[in-house]
């Protein structure tokens, strides 16, 4: 693809009343409810100019309804919604710098693919030559022009999903929301489609607020990655922040491959702080102050992180019984079964030997460095 | 068990049943009717010579003319009045009435009365619309009118008032079908498009329920070419139309007359619906080709 291949004016300073330019969206305090049900509480972020944003959570989280009220769709109850450093709150959805994707695209089905693309450019009373030779080179660039002419009704999943995407990038938005894009893509599809995106993404230097509960879109595209859950934001970052250093329990165990450990503090020593769990006593590792003895706290470790040739450097150990192997080619996935019903990971690079087998006792080890104590970063 | 096959002898055999019905209730009648409509000679028989001596008649009487011109003037006014306030009603019920039991309670407060046939409901207007009527007694007491208004019934406007009340669920009931069909989606996109809320109605609401308009117009048209019963109730016998002529004729024992304004009037009603079919393939909706 090959959209917006001519520069974009992103000299939004040029335009007067913006205060804070360098920001393309922020959210203060945002929240949300319906009737009894709180659907977004306290939501506050920043996004960067050009920045490629996922909102990551299971269904109900609010993801949806955060987008929506950047879009206007919804108006939040509490909070301000700053489009382009401009108080956007309380404006109606046509008066914002925004364009959105809808999770099964939302095309007119009684226009063409044309008047689908064009359709934005209209509303903002561009001259008709201009019109059509834009539309003309969208469609181009976007490889659908051959069918200009059809109806969205005769189009396939990837086809209709490309004409989404042109009619909301066509008027150059500041911002395009995105809610589950390519959620209604055949599978196979998906992938090449995100690496469309992002590279659509970068070129065009419009910012993409991408909401999914699917956890390797939002890592593999997202710049910043926002998890969600029960209305709020559990965490955000960089993808490798995220997958490194799990703020909370939630997004720990949201992440796939991180054994999730609950106990109590038992004191610290030489920087490590003792955590007893119903495995056990571990050794976690704590920057900065270290919670009190006895209140409840969690801590996680990768499943790669994980070995079964325990060595000094690992001090904490498990011994547990080996209930499945999964073989994924790049790595081996051990699970076990642990005393508390939960289940332990451990990856073991694919290239490497099988070691375990199925319905062995093993002692699984650790080292410390590696254990991620929640409530500590972000 | 086999599925039945398309061109199978027993598709024929199942749709044997509803055509012979329809060939004895609807094609033979008509093509009876239309024989009669070309009987000439004195004398009512099948041996009579066939010719268009009734039509010539027809054609050549003012009368007939204007009541003619005067059916197709009111049936329009009525299209305008119905569909205008059907789709009203049906955007008020689809887009505006969000709680669903208030959906619901609205939308049987308006189809229950259609429980009740026709000509039933026209003679309720009656009471309604004379001279010591239920309106003309509210206007009275609120001192809109020292004397009351006589132009209710037996009168066009009271004609058309019931009329109004009759068919308007008609119209309305198609557009309710098809508003209720488009997706949310399709008006949050368009508003994000930076459509602000008349130009989301102009261009993405309105086109989409256009088939249902003109399924409620056609709906309306045909009920209204063929209401004798209202205009007789309420009119009185001061008012008459195409419909009415084929009842004077027929209680005059002119069977030909009768005929010719009965061929006549399927012919206006055909055009009608041929004319809206050029507007909506009934046949293809819902296939959002």
């Amino acid at each position: 693809m090959d959209i917006l291949a001519q520069p974009i004016e992103v000299d939004s300073a040029a335009k007067p009343g913006f205060a804070r330019p360098q920001l393309d969206l922020e959210l203060r305090n945002i929240r949300k409810r319906y009737g009894d049900f709180i659907a977004v509480d306290g939501v506050s972020l920043k996004v960067r100019k050009g920045q490629f944003v996922c909102l990551l959570g299971p269904s109900g989280c609010g993801k949806t309804t955060t987008l929506r009220c950047v879009a206007g769709l919804e108006e939040p109850d509490e909070g301000d919604i700053l489009i382009g450093g401009k108080e956007a709150t309380r404006d109606p959805p046509w008066q914002r710098d925004i364009a959105m994707m809808f999770q099964d695209f939302a095309l007119f089905p009684h226009m063409t693919v044309a008047k689908n693309v064009a359709f934005g450019l209209e509303m903002l009373k561009r001259p008709k030559a201009e019109i059509t030779a834009r539309v003309d080179q969208v469609l181009k660039s976007f490889e659908i022009a051959a069918l200009a002419n059809r109806k969205p009704g005769s189009l396939s999943g990837g086809q209709r999903q490309r004409v989404a995407l042109a009619r909301a990038m066509i008027t150059e938005p500041r911002l395009l929301l995105l809610d589950e894009p390519i959620g209604a893509l055949d599978y196979s599809l998906r992938e090449t489609v995100m690496l469309e995106l992002k590279l659509l993404q970068k070129r065009s230097g419009i910012s993409f607020i991408w909401v999914t509960h699917d956890q390797n879109e939002a890592f593999s595209l997202g710049d910043l990655v926002v998890v969600m859950n029960h209305a709020r934001i559990e965490q955000m970052g960089t993808p490798e922040e995220i997958l490194q250093r799990p703020a909370t329990a939630f997004v720990a165990g949201f992440v796939q491959g991180n054994n999730v450990f609950h106990g109590r503090a038992a004191g610290t020593s030489d920087g490590l702080l003792a955590v007893d769990t119903a495995l056990g006593r571990f050794h976690v590792s704590s920057s900065g102050s270290a919670p009190a003895a006895g209140t409840a706290v969690s801590f996680s470790v990768r499943a790669e992180k994980m070995t079964d040739l325990v060595g000094d450097e690992h001090g904490n150990r498990v011994s547990a019984r080996c209930s499945a192997i999964e073989f994924f080619g790049s790595v081996r996935r051990h699970l076990f079964e642990r005393s508390d019903g939960e289940v332990l990971k451990y990856d073991q690079f694919g290239a490497q030997a099988a070691r375990i087998e199925l319905g062995q006792l093993v002692t699984i080890g650790w080292r410390a460095d590696d254990t991620v104590l929640h409530g500590m970063a972000g | 068990m086999s599925t039945i096959r398309v061109r199978s002898s027993a598709s024929y055999w199942l749709a044997l049943p509803a055509t012979v019905w329809m060939l004895v209730v609807v094609v033979v009648p008509i093509v009876l009717l239309a024989w009669v409509s070309l009987w000439g000679g004195r004398s009512l028989s099948p041996t009579s010579p066939l010719t268009f001596d009734n039509y010539a008649k027809f054609f050549a009487n003012k009368t007939y003319i204007d009541l003619a011109l005067s059916t197709i003037g009111h049936v329009l006014l009525l299209m305008g009045l119905t569909g205008l306030l059907g789709y009203c009603i049906a955007y008020f019920l689809v887009m505006k009435v969000r709680s669903p039991i208030w959906r619901l309670v609205l939308f049987l407060a308006f189809v229950v009365p259609f429980w009740t046939s026709t000509l039933i409901r026209a003679i309720a207007w009656v009471p309604f619309l004379g001279v010591n009527g239920v309106i003309n007694r509210i206007l009275l007491a609120l001192g809109a009118t020292h004397a009351p208004i006589e132009a209710f019934l037996y009168s066009r406007t009271g004609i058309t008032m019931a009329q109004v009340s009759l068919y308007t669920m008609m119209a309305a009931g198609p557009v309710v079908y098809m508003l209720n069909a488009i997706a949310p989606q399709l008006r949050e996109a368009a508003m994000t498009l930076k459509a602000p809320p008349f130009v989301v109605f102009r261009r993405i609401v309105l086109p989409l329920t256009l088939p249902g308009i003109v399924i409620g117009q056609v709906l309306v048209f045909l009920n209204v070419m063929s209401d004798f019963a209202t205009v007789a109730t309420v009119g009185g016998n001061k008012h008459a139309l195409l419909s009415n002529l084929v009842l004077l004729f027929y209680e005059g024992s002119q069977i030909r007359a009768a005929s010719v304004v009965a061929v006549l009037l399927m012919l206006c009603m055909l055009v009608g619906v041929v004319a809206a079919m050029r507007v909506v393939d009934i046949r293809r909706l819902g296939t959002d080709r």
